[in-house]
């Protein structure tokens, strides 16, 4: 299990190192930074920015004194907001991590145990009209299902339709009870597609699971059809469900620059795509190191979850 | 998929399009109908608070580091200027400093500082603040983006202090627009900045981890909370120095909320919802009808804002050298071809079909929206096919072999390449609109959509055909906007920064506007501009069709808004506005 665990945070850095470089590398070879800020320069002035910024060096030079600076977690000083890219990425970071422990907690509560259902009652109306709304949220793209949530919230006034909080300076259980108001729309947002997602997986894994040979051995053991689903059947029918897990995790803490934008979150996706807008090449390089931890992460979580219930992948690795 | 599935798939269908039908039906039914004019106001009271949107986040709350948008709406908001030009009368006019002169040659000129003045932290303003504001702008190691726009002749301004209340500007050479070049330039607090102008850090100052307390202003509204990524928060300015008509101490808001909501659907959204009373913004064509309903039942209100001065353009690249091993280069930078591609454009058509009808057509970058420089005496290109193809003959382009397009000479099909803003559905359906419509006399155009960064830098590089796209002119008075109209500009967009004019009509133009900007007198400054603008559409070296007029929706519960084309169109005059209690 350590050997297991040491090889998995090994790819993890090399990962997170990956996309670090290659967002650095892309977002300089795409655009220049300085024809992005507005405002009357000359070409002399801009010049002068460029050598202000080290951006008139060589891509090699750039690079190797960015990633020397990155390997001691210095990514550098935003171009945009003129201030350094760890605490930026860091305040956006946690905004993005309680949407997602919020989105990640609504979706398993719904899609695992609707999976199920939908797994063991194969007929009648309940199951039918589960297995309906799942396709329905899995063919809505994301800006339009976010969309419809916050007219929702907007006509029914049920929920703030945006923002993180109502005001500035909060702190405590006022802070905590002002963004629980404001978590169910962009949450939402994110958790329905996913709860349709795991609903789907859960159930097709879970029936097929259930037509195995193991399982109807069990039930002629005189095991109990609920405890043969339970004890037996399900776990075994996690395996595609924690391996989606790992990249659910991922993309959810990364930040989903759709679901931010129109529910005006101040997460980690807001912060990339500003970065992009921007050429700003030390914050999306920065923004894109947190992105791939958090996917290493989570598919790091789902693996050891997944060698912890299922002793086969515990053996074969 | 099995029956029952589907069936229930059509019933939840059935059920969100009902849905949808009954809130727009709600919204539909409700209120009389009106014009959508906002009704006579009542006497505006001190009190209330404004929640505006703001799309994106500020680059630096220090107007000097940046020329972004929002950084300039902020400096509207908390800082003040010596003298502002009215963004509704178009008219320079006395601000912290409550009086100007201006010596005989319009080289120097003195101003008066209003007396008793204290920044948002209760010290006191004074000249020293305004000269260390002039020193920042010309620090070489400040990064000031108003640095070149405050020079006259390439040389900075000169100022001085003779007493405690009076600042004289000395300026290299006589210069038409005198103070309105003072307009952009916020003063700041030399008690603040000092220590980093001296150290070298000031291009650091004022950014987003800044303390709201430490940025300091004479503007009508100071920061007091700034949560990155969701709203910044403004309160009244204890010390701001106007009032009103009537006697009240400005501004008459108690606080202006600006919500960060990068997406323009949920800004709309929020405008619907009552929970934003506008957004920074014109609105999109297809925004009017949406907010129709709203306008109806007098909960919304729509603000012409008048012709914009922004025309979109459209020009090919005129740069001798681009084409030179090109084959087309025997016409593609003839002053025909773009006189045959004004004749073919219905401006009027374009209009509609582009702005539901909310434009005007137009024939140079000057706009009716510049109400002191626009000039209408300039030759036009009515729309006549005919003429085009006639314009198109004369250079050699006909129709030679029966097929839809017309080919040069040498039997090629006139053809180019047009780049736009990928993601811009103004500019997307204009550039595929003209597309259509050169097809009628036989020109092809291939249309690619660039994102903005990339546009951009094959502008800057000259590696190009043709754009479509906005250009911003940084200022009204042409002598402002020199980069624009003198060859040897940077923002001479279909030739940049030329060595010598590379035409005879270039040569007059930069002639024209270097006399335009040395002299004093308005008429005979307006007579030159127009001269200039007469030679412009004569040459066509970038083609304009059509201005739409700029509107903006705001709540009903707004009052006493002066409403601008120019940005930020509202909250320039913050310290008037006021809401209803």
């Amino acid at each position: 299990m350590v050997t297991f665990c040491l090889r998995r945070l090994l790819v993890a850095l090399l990962l997170i190192l990956g996309a670090a470089s290659g967002a650095f590398l892309l977002t300089r070879v795409a655009g220049d930074p300085v024809i992005e800020e507005p405002g009357p320069r000359t070409a002399e002035e801009r010049q002068r920015e460029r050598e202000r910024l080290g951006l008139n060096r060589p891509l090699l030079s750039q690079y190797l004194s960015w990633l020397s600076d990155a390997l001691r977690l210095d990514f550098g000083d935003s171009i945009y907001f003129s201030r350094p890219v760890g605490p930026l990425v860091r305040e956006r970071a946690v905004n993005t991590a309680i949407l997602a422990l919020a989105a990640l907690t609504l979706a398993t509560v719904v899609g695992l145990p609707l999976g199920v259902y939908t797994a063991t009652h194969r007929t009648g109306p309940g199951p039918a009209l589960a297995r309906a709304g799942s396709m329905l949220l899995l063919s809505t793209p994301p800006l339009i299902g976010s969309l419809v949530l916050v007219l929702i919230a907007v006509r029914t006034g049920w929920f703030p339709s945006g923002g993180m909080t109502s005001a500035a300076g909060l702190t405590g259980w006022r802070w905590l009870a002002d963004v629980s108001i404001h978590l169910p729309v962009p949450a939402l947002a994110l958790a329905l597609p996913l709860a349709a997602t795991l609903e789907r997986l859960q159930s097709q894994a879970l029936a097929e699971v259930s037509r195995d040979t193991f399982v109807r051995a069990t039930l002629a053991r005189g095991v109990t059809p609920r405890h043969a689903l339970l004890r037996h059947a399900w776990p075994a029918s996690l395996g595609p469900v924690l391996g989606l897990y790992g990249v659910i995790i991922g993309t959810l803490f990364s930040g989903s620059f759709v679901v931010e934008a129109v529910t005006a979150w101040p997460g980690l996706g807001r912060l990339m795509v500003d970065g992009l807008r921007a050429r700003d090449l030390y914050l999306v390089a920065g923004a894109a190191a947190a992105g791939a931890a958090c996917l290493a992460a989570g598919t790091f979580v789902a693996d050891v979850a997944h060698a912890v219930i299922d002793p086969r992948v515990r053996e074969s690795r | 998929m099995n029956r029952q599935p589907r069936t229930l798939l059509t019933l939840l269908l059935i059920a969100v399009i009902a849905g949808t039908g009954y809130f727009l039906w709600r919204d539909l039914t409700g209120g009389e109908v009106q014009n959508g004019l906002r009704p006579r106001e009542q006497r505006p009271a001190r009190g209330g608070r404004l929640t505006v949107t703001q799309r994106s986040e500020p680059r630096s709350f220090n107007r000097l580091l940046s020329g972004n948008s929002v950084t300039d709406a902020i400096a509207h908001l908390t800082q003040g200027r010596l003298v502002r030009v009215n963004r509704a009368s178009q008219q320079l006019e006395p601000w912290l400093a409550e009086s100007f002169e201006t010596e005989p040659g319009g080289r120097v000129f003195t101003l008066k500082l209003r007396q008793g003045l204290r920044w948002s932290d209760g010290t006191p303003f004074s000249t020293d603040d305004v000269l260390f504001t002039f020193r920042a702008v010309f620090d070489e190691k400040a990064g000031s983006v108003l640095k070149s726009t405050l020079e006259v002749n390439g040389a900075p301004i000169k100022a001085t202090a003779p007493d405690a209340r009076t600042i004289r500007l000395e300026y290299a050479a006589p210069f038409g627009p005198g103070l309105r070049l003072l307009d952009n330039l916020p003063i700041l607090p030399r008690h603040k900045l000092e220590a980093m102008l001296q150290a070298g850090t000031f291009a650091q100052s004022w950014n987003a981890a800044t303390p709201p307390a430490d940025i300091v202003g004479m503007g009508p509204f100071r920061l007091t909370q700034y949560e990155p990524g969701q709203r910044l928060v403004f309160s009244r300015n204890p010390n701001y120095w106007r009032k009103a008509d009537e006697g009240t101490q400005l501004p008459y808001l108690d606080e202006i909320v600006m919500d960060i909501v990068p997406d323009q659907s949920a800004e709309l959204l929020r405008l619907q919802a009552g929970e934003a009373d506008m957004f920074q913004y014109a609105l999109r064509p297809e925004d009017s009808a949406t907010l129709r309903p709203l306008v109806e039942q007098k909960r919304v209100s729509f603000i012409e804002l008048g012709v914009t001065t922004d025309p979109d353009v459209f020009f090919l690249n005129l740069r001798e050298r681009h084409w030179a091993k090109d084959p087309r280069r025997g016409w593609i930078t003839k002053r025909e071809l773009r006189q045959a591609i004004s004749h073919a454009i219905d401006r009027e058509a374009f209009a509609d079909t582009i702005y539901l009808g909310e434009a005007v057509p137009v024939w140079g970058p000057v706009t009716p929206g510049n109400k002191e420089w626009f000039s209408p005496n300039v030759p036009r290109y009515p729309y006549s096919l005919e003429s085009a193809r006639a314009k198109l003959a004369e250079i050699g382009l006909i129709n030679r072999d029966d097929d839809e397009w017309v080919e040069d000479p040498g039997g090629a099909d006139a053809r180019f390449t047009l780049i736009t803003y990928r993601g811009n559905h103004v500019l997307e359906r204009e550039s595929t609109l003209l597309r259509d419509e050169l097809r009628k006399i036989g020109l092809a155009v291939d249309v690619v959509p660039l994102e903005t960064n990339a546009l951009i830098d094959r502008m800057l590089r000259g590696d190009f055909e043709a754009i479509f796209f906005n250009y911003g002119a940084s200022d009204l008075d042409p002598a402002l906007s020199k980069d624009f109209w003198l060859s040897s500009g940077a923002a001479h967009i279909w030739n940049m920064a030329q060595a010598k004019p590379a035409t005879p009509w270039e040569a007059e133009i930069d002639a024209l506007m270097a006399q335009q900007a040395t002299t004093i007198d308005p008429a005979e400054r307006r007579r030159l501009f127009a001269e200039v603008q007469r030679v412009f559409a004569e040459h066509v070296p970038a083609l304009y069709f059509v201005a739409p007029r700029l509107y903006m929706g705001v709540s009903s519960r707004t009052l006493n808004l002066t409403p601008s084309v120019l940005r930020p169109q509202l909250l320039w005059s913050a310290d008037t506005i006021a809401v209803k209690p």
